[in-house]
């Protein structure tokens, strides 16, 4: 028994790290920017399958190093693409009901565009340890998980470092904080923005390729990272990055105990119910408000 | 102007019953039938989103109560679909005032993501609950709206009435609604919550009851369309039904009584229209258009045709004045 | 007789004491300078006295009754109507129809009756309803607004939106008005036309609490004056003896400076 629940959460883990890595991004755009992209799961889609299609061309330990930073690169110039054409010009005179429908409208594009190309058919990632398991006693997981995990919490750590050393991540925090004093300090943000969001959406990228080690990889995936990211931002405070990443790991932990104790049919529906429980109870989510 | 207007409407009136009888062709009629449901549903949307700014994203809920109540009692227990279908516009209307409860507290993106859950969730019910819904299969064999007069309510053109009767009176109800003094107490709350309660509007209240209202109708446009369809699936339930409605709405014009309309009527046909681009690729390329035409409207067309129309108006009338 | 009146009123936001025990009693009939440099929490004193806020301790009295709980629309159907610092017009309605909405007779038992009502009407649209759109008139010509009656609201020029915030207020039909800085970023001669229409206002017996950084406007018009300095009230009086008192005069001079 105690090894079924330290199995489900260690499980929880893996996935919540993933969830965390996906929704830093979408609360990073959505802190600086005000936006909330109802896309963002579509640009984990883009990731996977780039990692699908590099991975079949070049197969191995190269074609993961070059998947990572394929889809940390095409996801992000696509993320470019997607801000100037379609968010800058909505930012001086959107409402939110504006702003929130053009990125469904997005949503929809790019999932179908998808279907279109890739075709309907599921798609898994190949497992470069030919389905190695490691044994930790009470639990144990494959390879290719831990490799999950490792590069999850790995990329966070990058991110943090990120934000908190280098000039520009310091620029993005600032500007998080107060665009107009940002703006005042000489920041640049219509730099600042481009940045924020394929930064944001490369994150979800490189969140894709690894949601691609655990789950199966079709056109229409989108969706749940978008929602589960949405419900950990909301959880972790809307823009609050340290919130959101702690958010990741306790949906992915809720979602693997209510799986596998309550309902498995319902696992997906977990996040919302945590989610309606908490915004009834403390409006801005569990780490405090968005500052606003 | 009034008469002018009492003019167009009847002159609109007789089209639409000269409509199916002129066009025989049976997949123009279906497709006639699709826009008049679609019409409502989309209105009922418009009611929520386009007078009383509030985003919901999970309409496709009540759709889908509705459908799946009124279908269930025909099937299980018998009643007549005339009297299921209001009945199903009840159920969706207790889930609206339901839903209108987080409204109350929630804006925005938080609003967007609460009503999506909620219609996610209806659907995972709809999905597992087997025993009662069949799951992923879906209700079929869905008892047809029950004949009278040696009428009956199976071919594309009966239904056509039905559906036209069904769309005039949720219009004539929502234009009512929409320009008594509760419309206008939505449209203030809409535009400025804080100054809205300063003149004595009690905006919660306003609030569960336009979900209330507006849920009703998305129900009996879903139960309509489950007696019509005689076969229906939790992806009723889908944010991509929600979607429907929302770009329709959007093209058309949010807020106004007349987009939906269009919306609905052109969009069902233009999706038809693009049959024979499917039919090359095979693959269902109309949510691309939609996803498409919705972000063209945000970006270039701000109020949609009914926008444009406006703007074409004023400017017109503009340059008369200037002469 | 004091119609409305705040009794050892404190309130906090977080650390920051916005009003820290201010009692004053506006009387009937009155009108009430209220003063103060900028972040005296002359603001927050009107948005609890309209029920926009509730206070953190004391209490509000409105005829006797003690409406510190009250959310804002049931304070404003009691009769205190208000405007706003920064104007909260409809902006995607028409003039007539923000005077208009102020107006609906909202009764005991809410939206349902007028949902009910809609019904029932013969002229199809309350906004074409004789009635009320007489009434709505007269209110926008009281203020100089008729002109503009079927112009969208977001198109007026600010000083007509400054006003239209006053008719709408005034369709409510209140005993009490609150207007903060009804005449800020008004030119000398809409500064003028706005006196004139409050005076009228008060002419017609309602009472009257006025935020005002323009001292021209406050001691035109004003019967007394009250002074806010970091949430305390420090004078209270005739306006000519408030100007001159120097504990004031010290509040604006060694605060922003400018009077
Ligand atoms: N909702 C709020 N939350 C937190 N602090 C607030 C809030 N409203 C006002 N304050 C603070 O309370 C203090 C008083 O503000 P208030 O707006 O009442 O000042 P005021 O006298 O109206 O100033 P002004 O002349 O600039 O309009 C200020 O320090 C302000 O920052
Ligand atoms: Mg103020």
């Amino acid at each position: 028994m105690e090894s079924l629940f330290l199995q489900q959460v260690v499980n929880g883990l893996i996935v919540g790290s993933v969830y965390s890595l996906i929704a830093v991004g979408l609360t990073m755009i959505f802190g600086v920017m005000r936006i909330s992209n109802f896309a963002h799961g579509d640009f984990s889609m883009v990731g996977a399958y780039i990692a699908v299609f590099i991975l079949a061309w070049v197969p191995g330990w190269f074609g993961w190093v070059g998947s990572l930073v394929a889809a940390l690169a095409g996801v992000g110039i696509l993320g470019l693409v997607v801000e100037r054409g379609l968010f800058r010009p909505l930012i001086t005179r959107w409402t939110d009901l504006d702003q929130i429908m053009a990125s469904v409208g997005l949503f929809f594009v790019m999932e179908n565009l998808a279907q279109l190309f890739f075709g309907a058919t599921p798609r898994m990632l190949p497992d470069p340890f030919q389905g190695a398991t490691v044994d930790f006693g009470l639990f144990s997981t494959s390879m290719m998980r831990v490799l999950c995990i490792s590069m999850a919490v790995g990329i966070i750590i990058l991110l943090q470092i990120y934000l908190n050393r280098a000039r520009m991540g310091v620029a993005i925090q600032a500007t998080a904080q107060n665009r107009n004093a940002a703006q005042l300090m000489g920041i640049n943000i219509n730099l600042i923005y481009g940045l924020t969001f394929a930064l944001g959406s490369a994150l979800a990228g490189l969140g894709g390729v690894l949601y691609g080690t655990i789950f199966a990889i079709y056109p229409t995936m989108g969706a749940i990272p978008t929602l589960k990211a949405f419900v950990v931002t909301i959880l972790g405070g809307m823009g609050n990055i340290r919130g959101a990443i702690f958010s990741g790991f306790i949906l992915g932990v809720a979602e693997s105990l209510g799986g596998a104790y309550v309902s498995m049919e319902y696992k997906n529906a977990i996040g919302f119910v945590i989610l309606i429980l908490v915004l009834l109870i403390i409006p801005h989510g569990l780490f405090g408000r968005s500052e606003e | 102007m009034a008469a002018k207007q009492k003019i167009w409407a009847g002159l609109g009136l007789v089209a639409c019953l000269a409509l199916p009888l002129i066009i025989t062709d049976r997949y123009i009629q279906h497709l006639l039938v699709m826009s008049l449901i679609f019409v409502i549903f989309s209105s009922s949307w418009n009611l929520i989103t386009g007078y009383s700014g509030q985003l919901n994203m999970g309409h496709a809920a009540f759709f889908g109560i509705g459908a799946y109540a009124s279908a269930l009692l025909a099937l299980k227990l018998g009643v007549s679909p005339w009297i299921g279908m209001f009945l199903g516009g009840l159920l969706a209307a207790a889930a609206g005032f339901l839903l209108g409860i987080p409204a109350l507290r929630l804006s925005g993106p938080y609003l967007a993501i609460t009503t999506i859950g909620f219609a996610e969730i209806l659907r995972l019910v709809a999905m597992n609950w087997v025993d009662l819904t069949r799951g992923s299969l879906g209700l079929y064999g869905i008892p047809p709206l029950p004949g009278f007069w040696g009428i009956r309510f199976t071919s594309e053109l009966t239904f056509y009435y039905v559906a036209l009767a069904a769309a005039a009176w949720a219009l004539f109800c929502f234009r009512r609604i929409t320009r008594s003094e509760f419309g206008l107490s939505l449209q203030a709350m809409r535009e400025d919550e804080i100054g809205a309660e300063s003149i004595g509007i009690g905006t919660n209240r306003y609030k569960l009851t336009v979900f209330t209202i507006s849920a009703f109708f998305g129900g009996f446009a879903g139960a309509l369309l489950a007696h019509y369809q005689r076969l229906i699936s939790p992806d009723m339930l889908s944010l991509g039904e929600t979607f429907q409605a929302l770009t329709m709405t959007m093209i058309g014009g949010l807020g106004t009584l007349t987009g939906p309309v269009i919306g609905a009527v052109l969009l069902t046909f233009l999706s038809e229209g693009l049959r024979f681009v499917e039919d090359a690729v095979k693959m269902d390329v109309r949510l691309i258009i939609y996803g498409g035409l919705l972000i063209v409207t945000i970006l270039f067309m701000r109020g949609g045709i009914m926008g444009l129309w406006e703007r074409w108006r004023g400017r017109s009338a503009g340059d008369g004045e200037e002469a | 007789m004091a119609i409305l009146e705040t009794k050892h009123v404190t309130k906090n936001f977080g650390g920051l004491t916005a009003l820290q025990d201010v009692s004053f009693a506006l009387e009937k009939g009155e009108v009430m300078g209220l003063i103060g440099p900028n972040g005296a929490g002359k603001t927050t004193l009107i948005n609890i006295l309209s029920g926009a806020f509730h206070p953190s301790e004391g209490k509000v009295i409105y005829q006797g009754e003690d409406i510190s709980r009250l959310k804002a629309n049931l304070v404003n159907e009691r009769g205190i109507a208000r405007t706003f610092q920064v104007v909260r017009i409809f902006k995607r309605l028409t003039v007539l129809e923000n005077v208009l909405t102020a107006m609906v007779d909202r009764g005991k038992d809410g939206p349902w009756r007028l949902v009910w009502g809609s019904f029932f009407r013969r002229a199809c649209a309350f906004n074409q309803d004789r009635d009320a759109c007489a009434t709505a008139d007269g209110l926008l010509a009281s203020v100089g607004l008729l002109d503009y009656r079927d112009e969208r609201a977001e198109n007026l020029p600010y000083a007509m939106s400054k006003r239209l915030e006053i008719a709408r207020a005034l369709a409510t039909r209140p005993k009490v008005l609150l207007l903060d800085e009804p005449s800020s970023g008004l030119n000398p001669a809409e500064q003028n036309e706005q006196i004139k229409i409050i005076r009228q206002i008060n002419e017609q017996g309602i009472s009257i609490l006025i935020i005002e950084h323009v001292m021209k406007v406050i001691m035109d018009i004003s019967h007394r004056l009250i002074v806010l300095h970091y949430g305390e009230k420090i004078a209270e009086g005739e306006p000519e003896a408030v100007y001159n008192d120097p504990l004031v005069v010290e509040a604006y001079l060694g605060g922003e400076g400018n009077a």
